[in-house]
């Protein structure tokens, strides 16, 4: 996106705008990269027929180095993604791509069976199905006449 | 900057060969590595199968274009957004020291892996000159 404009665009000028404009977008794209101020990885909720449907995106993570749990209603992912084996820091031409261990607690918004949850990982992209808790009967309290 | 082996170009080109039905398109975040037999690129490319990723070089030019499809239930109900989903494009200048024809990748858990290798140096080729 055109960030910085000229007022009357001399042509001398109109390199320098573009230039400008590169190193703007340039600046935007790794602040995106690096997600400030937001909690990791972020995630979509989605609502399907029979519950929820969370979907986040780790690329590169081993599934064996994930976990999801969850406990009184507090959905935990937990992760860590490495980088190439054997390859030093000073080898890197660039490194845009975010490495380390993160963990992030979710609260479900409703009852989940919490037994019957399952997580799908493919294609770097995990997938947490969360059925909802069947509607449960209400039960009636016998009033007593306390008269009696 | 022009001994780098690998250019990464500027976006607002490449913003212009996505298909225009397709509104959203990602700058993926790349690894870039040298190897002692050339260079190794990473691209994070997460929901992109093999039979969407787009993997080509014209010219000095190579490109990635990963398409994704969500790949989910036709009732479900986006009721909380932390990130958009959308199409991965970059574009990289390789240099002449990259030997085009041995450029290898592959496509595991949403990472792509491009091989870059180092062009291998020829010997030189002695010319017999003969006397007329």
């Amino acid at each position: 996106m055109p960030v910085f404009r000229w007022g009357q665009a001399w042509d001398p000028f109109h390199d320098l705008e573009r230039e400008v404009d590169r190193l703007l977008a340039s600046v935007s794209i790794s602040f995106s990269g690096l997600r400030f101020g937001r909690e990791y990885p972020p995630v979509n909720v989605y609502e399907v027929t029979d519950g929820l449907l969370l979907i986040a995106e780790l690329p590169g993570t081993r599934p064996e180095d994930l976990e999801v749990f969850v406990t009184d209603g507090v959905l935990t992912l937990k992760g860590k993604r490495t980088g190439p084996d054997g390859v030093p820091d000073d080898r890197y031409r660039r490194q845009e791509r975010l490495r380390g261990v993160w963990q992030r607690s979710l609260t479900l918004p409703e009852r989940i069976q919490e037994d019957q949850m399952s997580a799908e990982f493919t294609n770097g992209v995990l997938k947490v199905r969360l059925p909802k808790a069947p509607a449960t009967i209400a039960r009636q309290i016998p009033v007593s006449d306390g008269n009696t | 900057m022009s001994n780098e082996i690998v250019k990464v170009m500027q976006t607002d080109a490449e913003q212009s060969i996505a298909p225009a039905a397709d509104p959203v398109v990602f700058t993926p975040p790349i690894d870039i590595f040298e190897t002692p037999d050339g260079l190794v690129l990473l691209a994070d490319l997460p929901g992109v199968i093999l039979e969407s990723l787009e993997l080509q070089v014209q010219d000095n030019k190579l490109t990635l274009f990963g398409k994704v499809k969500p790949d989910l239930p036709a009732d479900a109900r986006l009721i909380h957004q932390e990130y958009a989903v959308g199409h991965f494009l970059r574009s990289f200048i390789l240099s002449d020291e990259v030997d085009h024809d041995r450029i290898a990748a592959k496509l595991n858990q949403g990472v792509l892996e491009v091989v870059l290798p180092q062009l291998r140096k020829s010997e030189p080729r002695r010319i017999q000159i003969t006397v007329e």
